[in-house]
């Protein structure tokens, strides 16, 4: 079931390729349907999921062999937390190619290189062998690239390449830990599930950890290595900066959490409180940054900035509401950021050419696009962690989280959480409520009228805002896989809620 | 049977080639036109194919004249590939713009694949010499080929002057090793006593000698012919250069050091460093690395960014030496062979843009993914393989390298010995995607300034750049293709027994990975 | 190591001293018993007893050069035929005879090659 939705990426990549280039228009049905095709099975292998008390928390276990000499196989499984990132990226890869229904040039090789990224973000999450899990970590950084260079904005090509190289940077510090794993292991395997029984030397641990989980962390926004995501976001095309904000960012927080932190205990003890400052910082100047911003999408870039820092936070925090909130951020998160760039991208961008707040803010747009008035609100309400939507259940756990591990730093974090509320409503406010009278636009802000808002996006905006609405009303629903996969006594993570007692 | 026709029996594929060669050059009298170009063509891959099927036929494992020439699966199977890298070569020459004097050109490219097949096959250090020289002299008059252009002669020039200081120091070292431990088959160098390795004379002879081997494998400071051969020389020229020559050096420097001078190791670790060739080759490996990728940064020719990732990519290997044991020597190959097909294509595309744009500096690759997609796709497989990105070949190669290279002198409690290395080599590996980047851009995002050339047909070298390509993919993707047949020869290597007794005196315990020594 | 090498660095003595010793006399003799008498033809370019006109360079023709080569081969190939002629026809056994006979005809090609390439004409 976790392989279909591989394979249905890889199938519908194949397809796209072989089409004659007259079908162009055919390119983004085929992404479609590959796409629908994929989150099917995700939900399929989600709803397969058996919770019940006793049953190995990790399920659906495929173990070949690939180059058995070194030990690598081709090992894929999940858990509660695989699973619910697994749904996420299903749901933004379909509402991703439908934010990008309007493409026209070379379709093919965008949505090629669209489903190449999915491809790659599916195998990260539902990869058990860490060879096979850095593979598919890399099969996710060249196609952005080229997705952002070609079919970008504003300063595309500077802001692909310092993507690129800063992804490349994290890749080879991850390369370094999981060779010096390969190499300390009792056998040569990759096998994450073997490799967790397994003690590293404490020496070891001390370098490794740093080196992995900052490695992981540069893709998942940590201060200061944070600075390629609003350069990147914003050069991005729509359909890439939501996969960059909802999904690729989170392959760094899964990453650390899944490997940095499960093989390496003794080193996560040592180095907690650093992580939880930097984490804060993050989060602090993601918020403070994003006040002065004049460029709306650079706005929504440095949000995504912040609401990763509550990631990180709660996943140093070590126990279970913390180490929950940050799963569910992450899964929330990547909701929200989506629909925000799609607004800002998308509706607003592609219709006005313009992301600056002030001249936004003379255009009319609540009366000209209601819809994109009413998708923007419902987005913010939800990024400042309003009850009803995702991001509260998330931000409250993190936040009691970091009460019972980190008391002083949660000062800092309320605060961070003030200034989040302070520059999205400033944001909001600014560009779709501005103060002088916007019933009337003035003669310099004087347009023709948009296009309306298509049916492709009304539907994605309707699918993002109902998954944040829907986890908002009913957070059971993904909590309940998450908490048992911590909770478990047979989970490689039960001994990160224990305290550090491995 | 007679001991000549025994040698003659298993040096069928060395002559079948030679014959090839005279062959061609008395077809090539008449005069050249484009289909009597094809018909040498046929011959030389006749001729080639006919070598290959000698050495699949005869299985035999033979060491002649102690030492001098040696048949086991180990070299067979380098022999094959090298055969193949010429014989694609020669494909590439067929279809380049090398017009006058072609069956001299197939000529000199067989001679050379003969020199490069007795490097692959001996283990005595004065047959060593001689075959290395019958490699390089042919290579430099093929790197001088184009009469008509300066840049050309200059290339080759650089080339000979180098390559003759070289080989005196190769020559020299040589002797001097000889002198010391009076004897020349590396079987008999490697029974020599631990003491002798002492000797001052015999240090200076081992590194003199690897400074000759250094230059033939483009290794800092040993590196400033390349990136002027590199660009100056006819395409299918440098192709044999960079393929072919590489494959060979790297073969009979890992016999060289981890056979014959295998006890003369020393160690590279960081903090207890021991003489021997092992501190050498580590810091002509990061001086490799660390010079070969920053200078690979500015350049604006895509031919000279190949030489210098050339030598980058030499400092890699070079890393995955230092592991002086199976999976060394596993890794260096199966890298080595993956470079070589790798470099083999891009030179491939290099060529055909010539060809139709008049250059191969980055501008005249703009636009490439409309005017030739199949191309622009290959050249991106290349160049994401050189970088090291999954999942194709060249991630593989480097993983396993750097994972030989680590796990040779690691110990149980953690400490890494050469880890210092391997941080050099992962940084910079991650500065290199860079400059591949940047040749990429040009290709795919890019567009054309100039108008666009109609689709050229097909042609011999476009198809083989496209099965380059896909070969690549494939052992991306399964890397046991070719790695499984490199472990098999491998196994066959016996001189690796000794290392363990080696190891033993030093003092860190290593720990061997146990999944490679089955 | 003294014993030996003595004779040797008596030897070496002798031969720089050996060829300088008449140099240096009739160098002696030049300067101070045969006068200066520089004159016209005295002084002028030896060309076999000719009136010597034109500068005195010419360009080198890269011909020579090509003949040189191909002489050095086929003098390197004399000196490999040297031992198989001392040999005498009586002892030779037919392998090696093939032997010869094939380096003979290795030889034998290239001299067709270069002589159809043109390489033996003076252009």
């Amino acid at each position: 079931m976790l392989t279909a939705t591989l394979l249905s990426t890889f199938l519908g990549i194949a397809l796209i390729c072989l089409l004659p280039s007259r079908f162009g228009g055919a390119a983004k049905w085929i992404a479609l349907l590959s796409a629908l095709t994929g989150f099917g099975f995700a939900v399929a292998a989600f709803q397969g999921y058996d919770m019940r008390p006793g049953v190995y928390p990790i399920q659906s276990i495929i173990n070949l062999p690939w180059v058995e000499k070194i030990g690598i196989g081709f090992i894929t499984g999940a858990d509660g937390i695989s699973l619910i990132l697994l749904l996420l990226t299903g749901i933004i890869a379909i509402t991703g190619i439908l934010f990008s229904w309007n493409v026209t040039h070379q379709p093919r090789a965008f949505f090629a290189l669209f489903l190449t990224i999915i491809f790659g973000v599916y195998g990260v999450f539902q990869s058990l062998d860490l060879f096979l899990l850095f593979v598919f970590y890399e099969i996710v950084i060249i196609p952005k690239y080229f997705l952002i260079s070609i079919w970008g904005s504003t300063n595309r090509e500077y802001g692909a390449m310092k993507l690129t190289i800063y992804s490349v940077a994290g890749s080879a510090l991850i390369l370094l830990g999981l060779l010096g794993i390969y190499v300390l292991a009792p056998e040569a395997t990759f096998n994450l599930l073997s490799l967790a029984k397994y003690k590293f030397p404490v020496a070891f641990q001390l370098w490794a950890f740093p080196v992995m989980f900052l490695g992981f962390g540069i893709l998942g926004g940590l201060w200061p290595f944070h600075t390629w995501a609003p350069t990147g976001h914003v050069a991005a095309p729509t359909a890439v900066s939501m996969l960059l904000a909802g999904v690729v960012m989170k392959l760094g927080s899964y990453g650390a959490l899944r490997v940095a932190m499960t093989l390496f205990p003794l080193g996560l003890d040592y180095w907690r409180m650093p992580v939880a400052i930097l984490a804060t910082v993050g989060l602090l100047y993601g918020a403070l940054v994003a006040l002065a911003q004049r460029d709306l999408k650079f706005v929504v870039g440095y949000s995504s900035i912040n609401h990763m820092g509550f990631v990180m936070l709660g996943l140093v925090t070590l126990n279970t509401l913390g180490l929950s909130g940050a799963v569910l951020q992450m899964f929330s998160h990547g909701i929200i950021g989506g629909l925000l760039f799609a607004v800002v991208g998308r509706m607003l961008y592609d219709r006005t050419h313009t992301r600056d707040i002030s001249q936004l803010g003379g255009m009319g747009l609540t009366k000209a696009l209601p819809f994109a008035a009413l998708t923007f609100t419902v987005a913010s309400a939800a990024s400042m962690g309003l009850p009803g939507f995702s991001g509260f259940i998330a931000e409250i756990s993190i936040l009691l989280g970091t009460w019972k591990a980190f008391p002083v730093l949660l000062i800092f974090t309320m605060l961070g959480v003030v200034i989040t509320v302070a520059f999205t409503l400033r944001a909001l406010q600014r560009t779709f409520f501005p103060a002088h009278n916007a019933d009337a636009p003035t003669a310099e802000t004087a347009h023709e009228p948009f296009d309306p808002i298509t049916l492709p996006e009304r539907l994605g905006a309707l699918i993002l805002m109902t998954a944040t609405v829907g986890v908002g009303l009913f957070p059971k629903i993904l909590l309940d896989p998450i908490l048992r996969s911590f909770e478990s006594p047979q989970s490689l993570m039960h001994h990160l809620i224990q305290g550090v007692a491995k | 049977m007679n001991s000549t026709l025994l040698l003659l029996k298993f040096l069928a594929p060395e002559s079948i080639l030679a014959d090839t060669a005279l062959l061609v050059l008395i077809a090539g009298l008449v005069k050249s036109t484009a289909s009597s170009r094809n018909v040498l063509l046929s011959l030389t891959l006749l001729g080639g194919l006919t070598a290959g099927a000698c050495l699949l036929y005869f299985p035999d494992n033979v060491n002649f004249f102690h030492g001098m020439v040696v048949l086991d699966p180990l070299t067979r199977l380098v022999k094959l590939a090298i055969l193949i890298l010429s014989l694609v070569t020669a494909v590439f020459a067929a279809g380049s713009s090398v017009r006058e004097h072609f069956a001299e050109y197939l000529a000199l490219i067989l001679f050379s694949t003969i020199g490069m097949m007795l490097l692959a096959g001996t283990e005595d250090l004065l047959m060593i010499f001689i075959a290395l020289e019958m490699t390089s002299i042919p290579l430099y008059i093929l790197t001088g080929y184009l009469k008509k252009s300066s840049a050309s002669a200059e290339a080759a020039l650089k080339y000979f002057l180098v390559g003759g200081v070289s080989a005196a120091f190769l020559l020299f070292g040589l002797s001097l090793i000889y002198g010391v431990t009076g004897c020349t088959a590396l079987q008999d160098l490697a029974k020599v006593p631990p003491a002798t390795f002492r000797d001052p004379l015999f240090l200076a002879g081992v590194v003199m000698a690897m400074a000759g081997f250094g230059f033939k494998v483009a290794a800092v400071p040993f590196h400033l012919w390349a990136p002027d051969v590199y660009e100056g020389a006819p395409t299918p020229s440098a192709a044999l250069i960079a393929s072919g020559s590489k494959v060979a050096g790297f073969l009979i420097l890992a016999k060289l050091l981890t056979y014959g001078l295998a006890k003369a190791g020393g160690s590279a670790v960081w903090g207890a460093m021991q003489p021997g060739w092992l501190p050498v080759l580590g810091l002509i490996a990061a001086a490799s690395i660390i010079v070969g990728n920053l200078a690979a940064l500015s350049q604006s020719n895509v031919k000279r960014i190949l030489a210098y990732s050339a030598i980058a990519q030499s400092g890699y290997m070079l890393l995955g030496l230092m592991a002086a044991d199976k999976t060394g020597l596993s890794s260096v190959l199966f890298y080595v062979i993956v470079y070589a097909l790798t470099t083999l294509g891009a030179f491939g595309v290099c060529a055909i843009v010539e060809q139709r744009r008049g250059g191969s500096q980055l501008h005249h690759f703009e636009g490439l993914h409309q005017s030739a997609p199949g191309l622009a796709l290959c050249m991106g497989v290349f160049m994401i393989s050189l970088a090291g990105i999954p999942p194709l070949a060249g991630f593989f190669g480097k993983f396993y390298l750097f994972a030989g290279a680590l796990g040779s002198v690691a110990t149980k409690d953690g400490h890494m010995g050469l880890l210092w290395l391997l941080i050099i080599a992962i940084a910079f590996n991650a500065v290199s995607l860079y400059y591949y980047l940047i040749v990429l851009k040009h290709v795919f995002v890019i567009p054309s300034s100039a108008e666009p050339a109609p689709r050229s047909p097909r042609s011999a070298t476009g198809t083989l750049v496209g099965l380059l390509a896909i070969a690549i993919f494939a052992l991306g993707i399964y890397p046991g293709l070719l790695l499984d047949p490199i472990h098999n020869a491998v196994k066959t290597a016996t001189w690796f027994a000794a290392k363990a007794a080696a190891i033993a005196t030093s003092a860190a315990q290593p720990k061997t990975l146990q999944g490679t020594t089955k | 190591m003294s014993h030996d090498y003595l004779l040797l660095t008596l030897f070496l003595a002798i031969a720089i001293v050996f060829p300088l010793v008449p140099l240096a006399l009739a160098w002696l003799w030049a300067r101070f018993l045969s006068p200066s008498k520089p004159g016209k033809d005295k002084q002028s370019i030896y060309e076999c007893g000719i009136e010597s006109k034109g500068p005195a360079r010419i360009q080198f023709q890269a011909h020579y050069y090509l003949y040189a080569l191909v002489f050095l081969v086929f003098d390197v190939e004399t000196v490999f035929l040297l031992p198989f002629a001392a040999m005498g026809f009586v002892k030779i056994s037919v392998p090696s005879f093939l032997a010869i006979m094939v380096f003979l005809l290795l030889l034998v090609e290239s001299l067709v090659w270069a002589w159809a390439k043109g390489v033996l004409e003076w252009k």
